[in-house]
């Protein structure tokens, strides 16, 4: 399947999302630049956007972190994690221009050559002057820059969504990079304590978010309670626990999977949708298909395929319901296999019958 | 948990989930306007420097190449004295001092020059165009009053101040001290701008000594690994018309923690 993408056109909701990420990116450039030159008439120009092109890139970088914790938190925030990565290339695009002016005018124009000069020109002294922050800039632009470059779904799909996955956690090492970056560096020529508490409070929102989020989802992360029994089936959840069209998300076996029920069944899939790792168990069944909630890809519930023509396919798991609760079978099928899904009214009548059927065949 | 649910191409989220963006995105839009005039108001390290850049004047006065280039430009108006000369720092374009040979053949001779103004305070210099300095015909008395300005020894003296590269922190950069623009430092001081020690008065001016060693030679190379952080020298202190030069071993500058 190679080269195949499905690409998401460019519809209302990501032009509002554009227009709301450029409208806040530029009236933040904007407000910093005059509210400086007003008041500090003697400013140089290119340090003047130096400045705002660096605060700006580091406080959008905030916010891209941000969304991840908070659409886990509150499913509600997810519209802005659809179109996230069109915030993630402007923090890389602010940072760019950021780098060049420092490169243009720290850099050039010396008796080194300027790219050099950037690692060079802060020579280790053991004092905290000393310490390389241009480095940690520069890095922290390199990874930005490549998370920008194979944003496009045309990566994901050449690259493989696990390759681009961990590719793109790389924008954590970005992040400590840059906290790094302005902690030695700009924070050591501004001393007013508005620099550190905005620093300080962007990282404690940061990993706070992160945190908390981590925390709600531990009990879905937790094994259920029974042990295997004989055939390998694992007590899951209570089928009242499930919400019609929806799903419980569980792990098994260190595998996240999507429980769903739907039409008076039970059926149940990996948890990761094949386009980006989305949560499918977030979605909703939707004309008969699981529906990813981030970008809208569709998979049969039994067979985990998407119906014709796309050919994503995640794998599913064997499905049992007794006595009002769901056993699921921690071994996936390979992708795209059908698992008979466990009927849920028929449950209480002819669950005695079908033990005893069962203990029969088995005799 | 009501079951609203929206997938990211569709036209319009249901309203709950609407509601709920839209005031995520009012939220951040506010954040980043009170953010922007914060951080632009708490900003310390701005100071009053001016560089004329592409105002190009013609400048007439005598050359010195000791410590390091700079010209003597007669006060207008002034008779002939000590202090009737103002001292006009002389450096290149971009991260490059006066070319040290060139300042050697023009010292005490009367030149023109045409260069761009930087000041700050009462400190002058000039960044000289190419090959715009001319030696003067008619070297007159003028001369002979430059050389009047003998040395005047202040005593040794202990100073407490940043080394910074003299262009930038004049004005060509601004704010052009402190680490973010010690990289820059380093490069411009290491192309032979000279080096400054600024030595900040709680009440009063800045106060700037030239640094050279002991035996009054130029000392760039010597003090990159020093420039931009708190340093304590220890040294003789003597003033050169208006200039203030500070001799000592940079061997014996003292990095102090900070
Ligand atoms: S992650 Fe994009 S549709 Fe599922």
């Amino acid at each position: 399947m190679g080269l195949e993408y499905k690409a998401v056109r460019w519809n209302r909701q990501k032009r509002i999302y554009d227009f709301a990420l450029v409208g806040g990116v530029g009236a933040f450039l904007v407000l910093f630049t005059v509210s400086t030159k007003v008041l500090f008439p003697f400013v140089t120009g290119e340090i003047l956007l130096m400045r705002a092109f660096g605060a700006a890139a580091f406080i959008l970088l905030h916010v891209v972190l941000c969304i991840g914790p908070l659409c886990r938190l509150n499913p509600k925030f997810l519209p802005l994690l659809y179109n996230r990565r069109h915030a993630g290339v402007t923090t890389g695009l602010l940072g760019l221009v950021h780098a060049t002016l420092v490169v243009v005018t720290y850099h050039a124009g010396g008796d080194t050559n300027p790219i050099l000069s950037v690692f060079k020109g802060s020579p280790l002294t053991g004092s905290i002057a000393g310490v390389p922050f241009q480095p940690f800039g520069f890095f922290a632009l390199v990874i930005l820059l490549l998370m920008a470059a194979t944003s496009h779904d045309f990566w994901l799909a050449n690259l493989s969504a696990p390759v681009w996955k961990s590719l793109h956690m790389l924008v954590y090492a970005a992040y400590a990079l840059l906290v790094l970056h302005v902690a030695f560096g700009v924070l050591q020529a501004e001393v007013n304590p508005v620099y550190v508490l905005a620093v300080g409070g962007g990282l404690v929102v940061v990993l706070g978010l992160h945190i908390a989020a981590a925390f709600r989802e531990v009990p879905t992360d937790r094994a259920p309670d029974s042990a295997a029994g004989d055939d390998g089936f694992v007590d899951a959840c209570a089928v009242a626990d499930i919400l019609e069209k929806r799903a419980r998300i569980i792990c098994l076996s260190g595998e996240r999977v999507a429980i769903f029920k739907y039409d008076g069944k039970v059926s149940a899939v990996s948890n990761v949708c094949q386009h980006q790792n989305g949560p499918l168990g977030e979605g909703k069944v939707l004309d008969g298909c699981i529906t990813c909630p981030w970008h809208g890809y569709q998979y049969l519930p039994d067979t985990g395929a998407s119906p014709p023509p796309f050919v994503e396919k995640v794998p599913t798991f064997n499905v049992r319901v007794r006595h009002g609760r769901v056993f699921v079978r921690p071994k996936p099928n390979p992708p795209g296999t059908r698992a008979e899904p466990a009927p849920v009214e028929a449950e209480s009548r002819s669950s005695r019958l079908e033990e005893a059927l069962t203990s029969a065949s088995e005799r | 948990m009501n079951d609203e649910f929206y997938i990211g191409w569709e036209e319009r989220a249901p309203s709950g989930i609407g509601s709920q963006v839209r005031r995520a995105v009012a939220f951040l839009l506010a954040f980043a306007v009170v953010l922007a005039v914060l951080l632009a108001v708490a900003q310390r390290t701005i100071g009053v420097s001016v560089f004329e850049w592409g105002k190009v004047k013609s400048f007439s006065g005598v050359l010195r190449s000791q410590p390091y280039p700079h010209l003597l430009v007669p006060r207008p108006g002034a008779v002939t004295g000590q202090t009737s000369f103002s001292s006009y720092y002389l450096v290149k374009p971009f991260k490059f001092g006066l070319d040290a040979g060139l300042a050697r053949r023009l010292d005490g001779k009367s030149v023109n020059l045409k260069g761009t103004l930087i000041y700050r305070g009462n400190q002058t210099m000039i960044e000289v165009i190419g090959d715009s300095i001319q030696q003067q015909d008619n070297p007159s008395q003028l001369i002979a009053s430059a050389s009047t300005t003998a040395p005047v020894n202040l005593g040794e003296q202990t100073l407490i101040g940043e080394i910074v590269d003299s262009k930038c922190y004049l004005g060509v950069m601004n704010p052009g001290q402190l680490t973010p623009h010690r990289a820059c430092a380093i490069r411009c001081i290491s192309g032979g701008i000279p080096p400054v020690l600024l030595v900040r008065q709680t009440n009063g001016p800045a106060l700037y000594f030239l640094l050279v060693s002991s035996d009054g030679r130029p000392v760039n190379k010597q003090v990159l690994n020093l420039v931009a952080e708190p340093v304590q020298i220890t040294g003789e202190v003597e003033r050169q018309g208006e200039l203030l030069i500070l001799r000592a071993d940079p061997a014996t500058y003292r990095r102090l923690a900070r």
